[in-house]
């Protein structure tokens, strides 16, 4: 692989992550939702779009726009029982479903084609490029696409809708006394976050072009959370920065491993024990993260509070 | 399979999720945090075990005496290094339970890095199995319940009848009071991560010793670990002991009447038949555990 | 305009509430007192639909609200606080009042991305109540500070000013002046009082402490072990034997 083609790869990689970590943190940092389980968003979209254009003959657009449905109707799914579950039991919850969905990937070999998993995922448009300048396209897609999810994550975020999420994360108690239907604003986050994770999803599967229930193990839950803390909640540019630091580690030590003299077991096994490490590290000595959470400033004309 | 059978298998189970889901719920109790790292601590005692038992020939029993010190001691190292400074800065629950995570990654994959990603055994021969009331039971599936009903009741007797136990439960109440009234809070805390480690280390040996030992092994029972904590209402060792019966109960039973179906799926089943259980058991232990959690949140036992 | 009748509330075998009954009076400033654990706060937490009643019934503006949900009882126009004061910390002062605001658009992601004229025109409005109140409260200098860091007695004046804000018809307080210095605590309950003698507003109140409610109350009802001791004006009651013992029994 050229150096250019692999700079591509990476950043192709880091915008899919970018939609997983913007989602996550869509829950977590704004929410407060703690989901144990996100790599089933990731599955779903990745599931849904891949089947629609291989078994059902869709068009890779509708195996999107599929994709970013099923995930955020999971994501409504799951967010039902948050009404009467404690924040721990939630979260121990989605992480038994990002297991089940993975064992039904596994097992539904009808659907899913099981272990064998998906393969020769079409791409769109591919025939328009060679293959020089298709992974430069697909790059361009993702980032659009990823840039995209970042306007409308902030358009909600600024809204009235993104104030109450932040005070359900805060004060939930008093969410309900200001009479917040916290219920109803949090399965709208997560419908809104199952979108974003699945389109990531969608793009992801027909990216590789192979997808099997390899790709969605709980670890890449744990890469998407090593995403946030590090890069910082709250905050959307805090999650993409998250995004780039974990992928290029994550990506460049795959790389840098083949000249080290240890086995792909053990290069995998530190990888990840640096970034439980990193976890630590970051919730203790820097529990906001490299970006922290900004206020927002309402400006005014002058100080008499007379708006701008 | 007859019913004896199913009684047997759902009895070890139990022993071996019990051991684990005190500890759990110890953690909760006093610390007041869903601890993620529980399980990988106790997988890291069990290959600490392995080592001893296998590398350097000692008994099992001494070999399993060591490895639990070794991980409650180093329970206690990640306290004092992580948790204490979060309970003196007043850190939300929250983030301990995530910090917690990266802790469970960190150790599955410190022990990947030294034990590889096999799958091994202890030094156990092959035993023939018993015929006790029609249930068949290896010699070592006895010595587990043995070992947890021993376990179990040494617990009972250290919380009801020392003044650690008091102590304890004083914290458990009211931490603040409970250093008002002369209680090293801070000291209990230790001792109380170095017994739920030992106590995990013993659990996951034994769950290592009836299947296979690896890595990934303390993700695998995690769901029922935690599925047999809050069945019996987390914070409540007793519960703790109860849920992990009445989960093995259920996983036994839904695994005996749909053992035909079950096989029909196909798919997994090419690696012999204990990855059957190890690989499905926690989607049966999910299922209940969702549906305790939607139905009745505070467990069997109710409010703690 | 609120009518309690035969409360009832139990924690295991201790009675919280053991059949308690009292009326809210439009308009006035209605007093609830007791000793510490006498189900001041318990009251409040039934009657704003935090704690599930374990019997007897509750109505506002004449319905039945004794079933309802927080949320659902805060949007018919009955709010409280709480005994300490709560603010989203990492939300500013400014966007603390704007968050109490009454019937918002943009609360939910479809009008806050398709509708955002309409949405950005009303937060204007709102921007601008929510600084009078803030000046009046005397927070408006910290308007851009994250609520987490302001002390307990600015918090507390916060919650006044997001019920301003919210603009109730009844308005439930914990405690307003718990924690918060006598300076404030002064100013604090004049703003009550202004609140109720210009703009009409309906009040209850719990307080531990006699002379604050004395000061303010029109009517007040005492609380002891969960159940109503005596009932009536401010001077009444501080000249009952009963309350009197209660709290001299109490304290």
């Amino acid at each position: 692989m050229t150096t250019i083609n692999f700079l591509i790869y990476l950043l192709t990689m880091i915008g899919i992550y970018g939609f997983l970590s913007l989602s996550l943190n869509f829950q977590v940092g704004f929410t407060g939702l703690i989901n144990f389980g996100q790599v089933a968003f990731f599955a779903i979209g990745a599931y849904t779009s891949s089947l629609l254009v291989c078994k059902a003959g869709a068009p890779v657009i509708l195996g999107f726009l599929g994709g970013m449905l099923l995930s955020g109707l999971f994501g409504y799914l799951i967010s039902i029982p948050t009404k009467s579950l404690k924040s721990d039991y939630w979260a121990i919850a989605t992480l038994a479903g990002g297991e089940v969905i993975r064992l039904i990937a596994l097992n539904e070999g009808w659907l899913t084609e099981g272990a064998f998993g998906v393969m020769r995922i079409p791409q769109p448009f591919r025939a328009l490029f060679s293959m020089d300048t298709y992974p430069l396209f697909y790059l361009i897609l993702v980032l659009v696409c990823l840039a995209i999810a970042y306007i409308i994550l902030s358009l909600l975020s600024n809204s009235p809708f993104g104030r109450d999420l932040k005070a359900i994360r805060d004060e939930e108690e008093l969410s309900l006394s200001l009479g917040k239907n916290t219920r109803k604003l949090k399965i709208e986050a997560m419908i809104v976050a199952g979108m974003v994770a699945g389109l990531g999803g969608a793009l992801f599967a027909h990216y590789i072009t192979y997808i099997s229930p390899e790709n969605f193990r709980p670890i890449e839950t744990f890469l998407m959370w090593a995403m946030i803390i590090v890069g910082g909640r709250g905050n959307h540019l805090g999650a993409i920065v998250g995004a780039v630091t974990i992928q290029l580690f994550n990506v460049s030590t795959r790389f840098i491993g083949a000249y080290l003299p240890f086995t792909p077991g053990f290069m995998a096994a530190l990888r990840m024990v640096i970034i439980g490490m990193l976890i630590v590290a970051f919730l203790v000595f820097r529990p906001d993260g490299l970006v922290k959470e900004r206020k927002k400033i309402y400006r005014f004309k002058n100080d008499d509070g007379e708006v701008d | 399979m007859d019913i004896a059978q199913i009684l047997a298998n759902a009895l070890v189970r139990a022993a071996e999720l019990g051991l684990l889901a005190v500890g759990l719920t110890m953690v909760f109790d006093i610390l007041k945090f869903t601890n993620f790292a529980h399980a990988d601590y106790a997988i890291l005692g069990a290959f600490l075990v392995y080592t001893f038992n296998c590398g350097a020939g000692l008994n099992l029993f001494l070999s399993v005496f060591l490895a639990a010190v070794a991980a409650g001691l180093i329970a206690v190292a990640i306290d004092k290094a992580i948790f204490k400074g979060f309970r003196k800065k007043g850190t939300k629950s929250v983030t301990a339970m995530i910090t917690s995570l990266g802790i469970a990654i960190a150790l599955r994959n410190i022990v990947r890095m030294i034990w590889t990603s096999e799958s091994r055994t202890y030094a156990i021969p092959i035993q023939r199995p018993l015929r006790i009331l029609g249930a068949r039971i290896t010699p070592v599936q006895i010595g587990i319940l043995i070992t947890s009903l021993v376990a179990m009741i040494g617990f009972h007797l250290l919380l009801q009848r020392t003044k650690f136990g008091k102590a304890l439960r004083a914290i458990s109440d009211n931490r603040v009071l409970a250093s008002a009234c002369a209680i090293d809070s801070e000291k209990m805390i230790q001792w109380m991560w170095f017994l739920a480690t030992a106590f995990g280390v013993v659990g996951g040996t034994m769950i290592a010793m009836e299947h296979l030992l690896y890595p990934r092994l303390g993700f695998d029972i995690l769901i029922p670990i935690f599925c047999a904590a809050i069945l019996g209402g987390i914070g409540n060792p007793y519960g703790a002991m109860l849920g992990a019966l009445v989960l093995a109960l259920a996983e036994n039973v839904i695994l005996a009447l749909d053992f035909g179906h079950i096989l029909s799926f196909g798919g997994l089943f090419e690696l012999g038949s204990i990855q059957i259980k190890t690989g499905y058991k926690p989607a049966i232990s999910f299922v209940i555990l969702v549906i305790v959690l939607l139905l009745r949140p505070t467990g069997i036992l109710g409010r703690k | 305009m609120l009518a309690i009748k035969e409360l009832r509330k139990n924690f295991g075998n201790l009675r919280a509430l053991d059949g308690v009954s009292l009326t809210v009076e439009r308009g006035l400033i209605t007093g609830l007192i007791g000793p510490n654990g006498s189900g001041k706060t318990t009251l409040f937490n039934v009657v704003s639909g935090f704690y599930a009643k374990d019997g007897g019934e509750i109505r506002f503006k004449g319905k039945r609200i004794d079933s309802l949900t927080p949320d659902a009882i805060a949007r018919r126009g009955l709010c409280r606080t709480f005994q300490i004061a709560k603010a989203p910390e990492k939300l500013t002062i400014l966007e603390n009042m704007l968050l109490a605001a009454n019937a918002q658009r943009g609360e939910n992601p479809v009008s806050a991305l398709f509708k955002r004229h309409s949405v950005n025109k009303l937060e204007r409005e709102n921007l601008d109540t929510a600084m009078e109140l803030l000046t009046m409260l005397e927070l408006a200098h910290l308007r851009n500070e994250f609520a987490g860091n302001l002390s307990g007695g600015q918090k507390k004046l916060l919650s006044l000013g997001r019920m301003l804000m919210r603009n109730p018809d009844l308005i439930l307080l914990d405690e307003p002046t718990a924690g918060v210095n006598p300076t404030l605590a002064n100013e604090l309950l004049e703003v009550i009082k202004s609140l109720q003698k210009e703009l009409k507003r309906t009040f209850l109140i719990v307080e531990h402490n006699m002379k604050v409610i004395a000061n303010l109350c029109e009517k007040v009802f005492v609380l002891n072990f969960g159940k109503l001791l005596a009932e009536g004006t401010p001077e009444e009651i501080q000249q009952n034997e009963q309350v009197l013992k209660a709290y001299l029994g109490g304290t």
